[in-house]
């Protein structure tokens, strides 16, 4: 009886801890999702209602019936698909760095990982900001071109998607490098060797060794990567302008000039289930992976 | 250390190596096995004027080695840590490069060529195995690197895990295995290839002392079996003794003695060796004839070989080979400090003039007892033939 009190006592803090920061806000937006909309805004309470839902995929057409609205379900798969390429673009430039980190003297990695972790000292949007000098037209990357005379008309690349997938893959950018050099820097250097002793050459060492041990490190990083920039609205909102709505934006807007809580709850929802759904799907993968055959 | 040990196990070590022969008694078996072996003179990894150093130039690691292993020997590169015989691996396997020198292997000279390119496979002291890659797996890694077909690869992997006794384990990964099983993975990886010399870099001293004694009779069973070249590293002079052709005793980064384990341990060429290998009884002496000295106690002693050059020098002589006799006796005169019981020996630690203890073993037989007391006095018998006269 005495160990039960105990027990309970101890993982209270931490019980604790996740009800109030995870389970009641979530609760919260699950109980407003369900809500009527209020008439200026807000929500009514008790009064429920699946129109939030009914609304991310119908709309009402003039005769008051429901028609299929492919709308947000666009904004969904434009979301997804720049977080998958801004996952990509982030793998592609992380994995060679960390390679490269990982490989240096101890001494010279303390440093390098400091350098790669100075950009989150600076506010996020400040860092937008600053990109936004150097994309647009007339800013530091197309003044340059024009008097190189590499172009001769400016880029044009600012608030369109490739700007977005610039800022993010700028932002996210440490969150790859850093999963991947932990996992790169904790191979014990005798494997490698192994490897090339046995005949591999470095490409081979690389893909049937160093690859395979740092998949830990790039499954990682490609979470840590994927997943807010499913929800990122910063960057598309400043980079990418209001032409390329993104899911961020929608649901920040939803919440704030829209006015729209519950349809704004609904796709935070949408969402949360669609990352859930990435990551169970991988766990399942992973532990049948690791059972032995 | 007990002294008869190794000979028994050499003995059926060299059993092992044979296992068509009818088994022959006590040492002439082994001495046989070894001679033929030594008939075949071929070259397999010729090591010169070998240098290394590291930290730039601080450290150095190798200073000039020369060595040439012969085809098919068991070949063990012993010395204390730091002594460079890891770094000599190193070199042959292609992870370091030298400052200076050159290493071939059958003839082709290595130099520059990566690890990948090298006739030659490792077996790590960590063993070294893929974590991610099942028994088999790692196993085939090699022959996959090679392009072989999967007939081939299937076929040969089979074979590697019935000579490495570990039929059954093909689907474990290597944290399902222990320390011995995954040694033995390491072992049948580096031999799938058929390397031409296989670089052993201490790969027994992570395991308990009774799986080691096994796995020491099963690295010479393979290796009669599989009839390649081993260059075996290690700092255990037992294990050296017990296992190997030949031995080269390092130090510093220098070669001192080249032998087989009963010219290592009975004729060592250096005061370092005679101490390493085995208990040993150091004497300082001063020449008086060709083949006479006198001890700093003015003790006169006669050896059977004039030895090292030189006046002052170190009269070496092993603890079993020396023995006691009845004061008055000729010998050293002494008194019994202390006796030690071991089981198969009893050490006798005897004070002489000049104050030096020496050691002295007498193998205990059924009925056996202690001669003498401590306190008494005695006379240490040196057998002419069993002193070995060593350059300071």
């Amino acid at each position: 009886m005495r160990a039960e009190a105990r027990r309970i006592g101890l993982l209270a803090p931490a019980m604790l801890t996740i009800g109030v920061l995870l389970v009641v806000p979530l609760g919260l937006m699950a109980i407003i999702s369900t809500l009527a909309r209020g008439p200026s805004g807000g929500i009514i309470w008790g009064q429920h209602s699946l129109d939030a839902y009914v609304q991310f995929l119908f709309e009402r057409d003039l005769m008051d019936r429901l028609a299929l609205n492919t709308d947000y379900l666009r904004i969904f798969a434009r979301s997804i698909g720049l977080a998958a390429t801004t996952t990509a673009l982030t793998l592609l430039i992380g994995f060679p760095t960390a390679l490269w980190m990982a490989f240096q003297p101890p001494s010279r990695r303390t440093l390098l990982v400091f350098i790669v972790t100075v950009p989150f000292w600076t506010n996020l949007l400040v860092r937008n900001y600053a990109w936004i000098l150097l994309l647009r037209d007339g800013g530091v990357i197309d003044w340059t071109l024009l008097k190189l005379g590499l172009t001769s008309r400016p880029i044009g690349i600012m608030y369109t998607p490739l700007a977005t997938a610039i800022g993010l893959v700028y932002s996210f950018l440490p969150y790859m490098i850093l999963p991947i050099y932990v996992s790169l820097e904790k191979i014990d250097r005798r494997l490698i060797e192994a490897a090339y002793d046995l005949g591999a050459d470095r490409r081979r060492a690389l893909f049937r060794v160093i690859l395979p041990l740092a998949m830990p490190g790039l499954v990682g990083g490609a979470i840590l990567v994927f997943v807010p920039g499913l929800g990122a609205f910063i960057t598309p909102e400043l980079l990418g302008g209001a032409k390329s709505m993104m899911v961020g934006s929608l649901i920040q807007q939803q919440f704030g000039q829209a006015r729209n809580w519950p349809f704004g709850a609904a796709l935070a929802f949408v969402l949360l289930a669609l990352v859930l759904l990435a990551l169970m799907a991988h766990a399942l993968r992973y532990r049948r992976g690791a059972k032995p055959a | 250390m007990s002294v008869e040990l190794p000979r028994t196990m050499r003995a059926s070590a060299a059993e092992a190596r044979r296992p068509a022969e009818p088994p022959t008694p006590g040492r002439a078996g082994g001495e046989a096995a070894r001679a033929s072996r030594g008939a075949a003179a071929e070259v397999a990894v010729d090591c010169r004027g070998l240098v290394k150093s590291f930290a730039g130039g601080a450290v150095r690691a190798l200073d000039g080695v020369s060595v040439a292993i012969k085809a098919n020997e068991f070949f063990t590169l012993l010395g204390p840590s730091g002594c460079g015989k890891t770094t000599l691996l190193r070199l042959i396997a292609g992870f370091e490069t030298q400052d200076a020198g050159s290493v071939a292997v059958y003839g082709q000279l290595l130099d520059g060529l990566p690890p990948f390119r090298r006739p030659v496979n490792t077996v790590f002291q960590s063993y070294a195995v893929f974590p991610h890659l099942t028994v088999e797996e790692n196993i085939a890694f090699g022959l996959e690197m090679q392009r072989r077909s999967r007939r081939e690869i299937d076929a040969r992997v089979a074979e590697m895990l019935a000579l490495v006794k570990l039929e059954g384990m093909e689907k474990r990964k290597p944290a399902q295995l222990s320390g011995g099983q995954q040694q033995r993975v390491a072992l049948a990886r580096a031999l799938a290839t058929a390397p031409r010399v296989l670089l052993l870099d201490e790969p027994l001293s992570a395991l308990d002392l009774k799986l080691r004694t096994d796995m020491q009779l099963e690295l010479k069973r393979l290796q009669a079996e599989v009839g390649i070249t081993f260059v075996f590293v290690t700092h255990d002079q037992h294990e050296a003794l017990t296992m190997s052709d030949r031995i080269a005793v390092m130090n510093r980064g220098k070669i001192l003695q080249i032998g087989t384990p009963e010219e290592i341990y009975e004729r060592p060429a250096a005061r370092f060796v005679a101490d390493f290998i085995g208990e040993t009884n150091l004497l300082p002496a001063t020449r008086i004839g060709e083949r006479r000295f006198r001890l700093a106690s003015g003790e006169e002693l006669e050896t059977a070989e004039p030895g090292a050059a030189g006046e002052a020098l170190t009269l070496a002589i092993r603890p079993e080979r020396a023995s006691l006799a009845p004061p008055g006796d000729p010998g050293l005169a002494g008194i019994v400090e202390q006796i030690v019981y071991e089981g198969t020996d009893t050490t006798y630690h005897v004070l002489i003039a000049g104050g030096l203890r020496l050691r002295l073993r007498e193998q205990n037989r059924e009925g056996s007892r202690p001669r003498v007391g401590t306190g008494e006095r005695v006379a240490v018998a040196l057998p002419a033939a069993a002193i070995r006269v060593l350059a300071e």
